[in-house]
């Protein structure tokens, strides 16, 4: 699996791994039943210790993302697409808070903040 | 489960310096990144583990059995990488290498060629001959050869090149997948160690201040900058603490545990920033017991 981890991030090693591997399941480039890399071939893999991605494995297990099997390793679950929709938008709304605190912070309307993510979505995605 | 290694109680004094008393142990499987500036009793920790020191008091278990200097059989389970790395001068590498094999059962010549592919040292060349870092990585071959259940490494990657470094370091990863194994590193260059560590014993003047898992720390240390009228004496679990006027910035070693109380005091303008592990350990070495009570 290519993770793309960095060490000049604010975020920490765990939730990279478990953002990018949820991002994958969410997009679907990683489907139902699909089995992980172990913990410790993760870990030889990324330059990551043990303990990092067993915390991100459990992350991911806690949203019910990924199962693990006994002496199997750990598989994507089964997820309803509506159920995707929701965890991306639980997702999005923990990355807004520190943006739209700091907007509002400095003065800014609801209204404006709304418009300005309309403004992101139309004119920074193409 | 058997312990890879257990201090219990050990001192050793010296004239001007005093190591313990140590009490702390390592589970197999686990990295443990031994962090403390130099002559903090790091070397003096393992010398006395693989006994070449005989301490005042305590004692020190490998895998379940006594250190004791009389037997061999729990050297069979370490591989040891020191801070002087010891071979016959006038022998070429591979002849220390073969000189050494006769000592370890599991001793496989397969892996020592493999790794002296890998780390492209020219074992046929005499030790005296060789760089400072080809003596690092013969010393490395030497302790890997018997795949060791128990990596000792004392500063393994000081004085050696970013490209050197990131190669001893691919062979550790991979001797972690096997997840027997547990590797005892003591650096206090901590870019070595942040990403391979999954726990922290920090040493300061003799004495283990902290031990804690490193996304612990890096969890729960911020540095928390906010506006408060109010005069404060004392911010919870905060090690160090800066203000002009009204504006504050603290480090705090909890910071769920400062927020709270920040929230409660009614101060403003709270922003909160992670700290590198490097920042963080800055703080620890700096501010010694004091800091490990802030943290208990």
């Amino acid at each position: 699996m290519l993770l793309n981890l960095t060490d000049i991030s604010n975020e920490p090693l765990q939730s990279q791994i478990s953002r990018q591997i949820r991002a994958k399941i969410l997009a679907g480039e990683l489907k139902a039943g699909t089995s992980l890399p172990s913990i410790r071939l993760l870990a030889r893999d990324q330059h990551v210790s043990v303990i990092t991605v067993q915390r991100a494995y459990e992350a991911l297990m806690r949203e019910e993302l990924i199962h693990s099997r006994r002496g199997k390793g750990f598989f994507v679950s089964e997820i309803a697409q509506k159920e995707k929709k929701e965890l991306a938008k639980q997702r999005l709304r923990e990355n807004l808070e520190l943006p739209v605190k700091a907007a509002m912070a400095e003065g800014l309307s609801s209204k404006e903040i709304h418009e300005s993510v309309d403004f992101v979505i139309k004119e920074k995605i193409k | 489960m058997t312990k890879a290694f257990q201090f219990i109680d050990v001192v050793k004094t010296y004239p001007d310096f005093k190591l313990g008393p140590l009490n702390f142990e390592l589970a197999p499987g686990i990295v443990l990144g031994y962090i403390g500036p130099n002559g903090s009793g790091k070397t003096t920790t393992l010398h006395a583990l693989v006994g070449l020191i005989k301490v005042d008091r305590g004692q020190m278990e490998i895998f379940g059995r006594k250190n004791d200097p009389n037997k061999i059989d729990w050297k069979f389970d370490i591989g040891y990488v020191g801070d002087v790395h010891v071979f016959y001068e006038g022998w070429s590498g591979a002849k220390n290498l073969k000189f050494l094999s006769q000592f370890y059962p599991d001793w496989s010549d397969k892996r020592v060629t493999e790794l002296a592919q890998r780390f492209n040292v020219p074992l046929n060349k005499k030790a005296k001959e060789l760089s400072g870092g080809n003596r690092v990585k013969l010393a490395l071959i030497s302790a890997l050869a018997h795949s060791p259940k128990l990596l000792l490494l004392d500063e393994p990657t000081s004085g050696l090149d970013p490209v050197v470094r990131s190669e001893v370091l691919d062979v550790l990863f991979e001797i972690l997948e096997d997840g027997e194994r547990a590797i005892f590193y003591s650096t206090h260059i901590l870019s070595d160690i942040n990403r391979l560590a999954d726990e922290l014993a920090f040493l300061d003047n003799g004495q283990i201040v902290l031990r804690t898992a490193k996304d612990d720390l890096t969890e729960n240390w911020r540095k928390i900058s906010f506006r408060l009228n109010e005069p404060v004496t004392k911010f919870e679990a905060v090690v160090n603490h800066r203000q002009e006027g009204t504006d504050h910035q603290v480090i705090s070693a909890n910071y769920q545990i400062t927020l709270r109380q920040l929230s409660e005091l009614g101060a403003e303008n709270i922003q909160e920033n992670r700290m590198t592990i490097d920042e963080i350990a800055v703080q620890i070495l700096k501010g010694g017991k004091d800091v490990a009570a802030v943290k208990g």
